[in-house]
Formats: structure tokens, C-alpha cells, sequence
């Protein structure tokens, strides 16, 4: 029988599993409020603008691609390529958030806040979606920093950075799913 | 293999889940702020709430008015296994300071509110009313107010080379900032999934927080008699 073993470490899988869990909690009450106000919501949707959306899915799942390749090439001892694929995820992490940010502001602008029941959803679940960003640039960081100790450098801790950062690229895209695209 | 008499710390590990034991009588049976009585009511369903629950609010604040204190040792208790970190007591500090901020609009602050609102019942509805919004804002909306501890209590175990807390633990932290943070949305909803009794504000929030305690209390006994065997 051959032994597989579990990519990053047993700690981050708890967080990416009862992660998801909490999420999924937010996913099912918003769509009961859906459900119960479902033609207010379909007119609210209209306003998001889905180009914005589909750009930010594909910048994440982008970087995500960027950060797997990185767990390869540290894999096959090739740091320095590695510490660029991870630095240019990080990149994409930085670009999803000025594009949220853009968006926050010119539906805010628009009049669309929290005082309807759609967009008070959308602030609350993307917003903690971009905490949840944020947490993994700060995790990125510290992935570099290790590549950077050649003392430290272990391939389990860019799989730790990996596996958070799949995670927040999954959750973004239940996201895009369920506010931009399901009518 | 020598062994440390830390007794006083493995007496410490049963009064914390005691504490907040006492604690969950006190909230939940007691004065009925846990589950939380509804934000969108009018003034005359609030003077109801009082009178329905004048004695066991009267009895269950003055209560937690001489047990808060009790809360100062369980954080003590957190604070001395962070201190064992090899992280350094900063961070040790920062936790306790942090529950002490929280500790203030989170517990004594509603207990002024409703046991003054139930200590002149025959007082201006809108009176009574405005000490029900203020005490129910105060205690639920509060939430966020721990966060500071959270994440220095999460930090401080990422860091931790002694082992002291597993490093799943620093993540539940985080979950508990995270679902928190959004209590601060209780001050502009009066219903709904946002609100101080709103199915994400409150209730998803109450569900972590109740397994972090959980895995803390558990946690907390694991170091003591780890640090008995070393």
C-alpha cells in the first residue's frame, strides 16, 4: 500500500474545513433570504456590475494557478523561480483587492448600501471574503520570508501558504456564483 | 522525569468552565439577555419584558456584579499559559487588556441598563425603552471589542515554539474575530439576519464562540498537566 500524505499540515486543513463551514453557514441563510424576497434581490443584482466580477475570479484563480506552481518548484528545490510564482500571487491577492475596493465605492456611490437586504449581504459576506484576503497576502508573506531563510526553507510551509490560498480562490468563486451570476 | 507543582494552575482549569458555567445560568436563565429578547418591538412590548422578568433580572445582574471578577481569573488563566510561550509577555499583556475592553460595554454595561431599567418599572416607556436598545447595542453589539484579544492570542500561538496551545487553536481564534466583527452591523439593523438576534450577527458568532470556549477549556487542561509532567 502506498502512503499519502497530507499536503501542508493537519492545523490548516481544520481551518480551511471549519473556514468553509462558517461560510457555508453565511451561504445557506442568504439564500433563505433569497428565497423569501427573491424579486427584490434579482432587481438589486442587476446593479453589480459582472465584468468587474468575472476580471476578479479570473485574477484569483490566476494567482491561485501562480501559488500551485510555486508549491512545485519548491518541491523540486527551485527557489528562486519559487519565490517569484508566490510574490506574483501576491500580486494578484493586492489587484483582486483594489478592484473590490473600486466596486465597493462606485456602488456606494451609487446609492446601492446597506440598507437593502441584497447589498447589505453583498458588504457583509465580500467583506469578510477580503479579510479572509488579507489574512492570506500576511500568510504569502511569511512563505516568502521562509523561502528566503535558507535555514527554514521547508516545502511544507509554501503547501500551508497553498492550501489557505485555494481556499479563499474556492470561496470567491461560491461567492461570484451565488451574488453575480444565479438569477 | 522531574515534576512541577503547578497545583494552583490545575485548580484554575476547573474554575474556568465553573465560572462560565455560573456565567451561562446567569445570562441564559436568569436575566434574558441570551437568547436575546427581540430588537424590533414597540416600547410598551419592552416595559413587558421587564415586568415578565423583574425578579430574575434584578436577581441575576447583582449576581454577576459580585462574579465578574471571576472573569479577570479565567483571562489570568489564559494570560499565565501565554506567558509559558516563548513568545514573551507582551502579547500576554495585550490579551488580558484586550478582555478587559470587551468585558466593560460587554458585561457591566447592560447590567446597569436592566437593572435600572427594573429598579423604577413604573418609569416613561420610552425611557425604559431607550435602557432596553442601550443594554441589548451594549452587550451583543460589543462583540467586536474582543477581537484585539483574539488576535493577539492567535498570533502569539503561531509563533509559540514551547507548544503550549496547538496551532488549530490560533485558527479558531481567527474564526472568532472574523464572525465577531460583524456584530458591529447589530447598530444600523433593527431585524433581520443582522440584527442583535440575526441568524449571522448573533447566532453563527454564539456557534463558534462556543466551540473556541470548548476547545479552550480543554486546551487549558491538556497544558496544565503537560507542564505537571515536565
Amino acid at each position: 500500500m502506498t502512503q499519502t500524505k497530507l499536503p501542508g499540515d493537519r492545523d490548516m486543513w481544520i481551518m480551511v474545513l471549519g473556514d468553509m463551514t462558517v461560510f457555508a453557514g453565511y451561504f445557506v441563510v442568504y439564500m433563505l433570504y433569497r428565497s423569501w424576497n427573491h424579486q427584490e434581490f434579482l432587481v438589486a443584482q442587476q446593479h453589480l456590475n459582472i465584468t468587474i466580477g468575472v476580471v476578479n475570479t479570473v485574477v484569483l484563480v490566476t494567482s491561485s494557478w501562480l501559488v500551485a506552481r510555486s508549491v512545485q518548484a519548491t518541491r523540486a528545490g527551485d527557489i528562486e523561480q519559487a519565490l517569484a510564482l508566490v510574490l506574483s500571487g501576491g500580486v494578484g491577492g493586492v489587484l483582486f483587492m483594489v478592484l473590490k475596493g473600486y466596486e465597493w465605492a462606485s456602488k456606494i456611490t451609487a446609492g446601492h448600501t446597506n440598507s437593502d437586504m441584497f447589498y447589505s449581504f453583498y458588504y457583509v459576506i465580500t467583506g469578510v471574503h477580503l479579510v479572509h484576503v488579507l489574512i492570506g497576502l500576511i500568510v504569502l508573506g511569511v512563505v516568502v520570508r521562509e523561502l528566503r531563510n535558507p535555514a527554514r526553507r521547508r516545502a511544507q510551509m509554501v503547501e500551508i501558504g497553498a492550501t489557505y490560498w485555494h481556499m479563499v480562490d474556492l470561496l470567491w468563486v461560491i461567492i461570484f456564483a451565488l451574488f453575480y451570476v444565479m438569477r | 522525569m522531574t515534576t512541577t507543582n503547578n497545583r494552583d494552575v490545575q485548580w484554575m482549569t476547573w474554575f474556568f468552565p465553573a465560572w462560565y458555567a455560573v456565567f451561562g445560568v446567569i445570562i441564559c436563565l436568569l436575566t434574558r439577555v441570551t437568547p436575546p429578547p427581540r430588537p424590533d418591538v414597540t416600547a410598551v412590548d419592552k416595559v413587558a419584558f421587564f415586568a415578565q422578568h423583574h425578579t430574575t433580572i434584578q436577581i441575576g445582574f447583582v449576581l454577576l456584579l459580585i462574579l465578574l471578577g471571576g472573569a479577570a481569573l479565567t483571562n489570568g488563566l489564559v494570560c499565565y499559559q501565554i506567558k509559558r510561550m516563548s513568545v514573551g509577555s507582551v502579547f500576554a499583556y495585550g490579551y488580558i487588556g484586550g478582555m478587559s475592553v470587551g468585558a466593560l460595554p460587554g458585561f457591566l454595561l447592560v447590567t446597569v441598563c436592566f437593572l435600572t431599567a427594573a429598579y423604577r418599572p413604573d418609569r416613561n416607556p420610552e425611557l425604559i425603552s431607550l435602557l432596553y436598545d442601550l443594554g441589548m447595542l451594549s452587550y451583543n453589539g460589543s462583540l467586536g471589542c474582543f477581537t484585539a484579544a483574539y488576535l493577539v492570542l492567535a498570533i502569539a500561538i503561531l509563533y509559540d515554539r514551547n507548544e503550549v496551545f496547538p496551532k488549530w487553536f490560533a485558527y479558531v481564534s481567527i474564526w472568532q474575530i472574523i464572525t465577531e466583527v460583524i456584530a458591529t452591523q447589530m447598530f444600523v439593523f433593527p431585524s433581520g439576519p443582522f440584527a442583535w438576534n440575526g441568524s449571522i450577527a448573533f447566532w453563527l458568532a454564539v456557534v463558534v464562540f462556543s466551540i473556541w470556549l470548548g476547545a479552550l477549556i480543554m486546551l487549558l487542561r491538556a497544558a496544565a498537566a503537560k507542564e505537571a509532567a515536565q
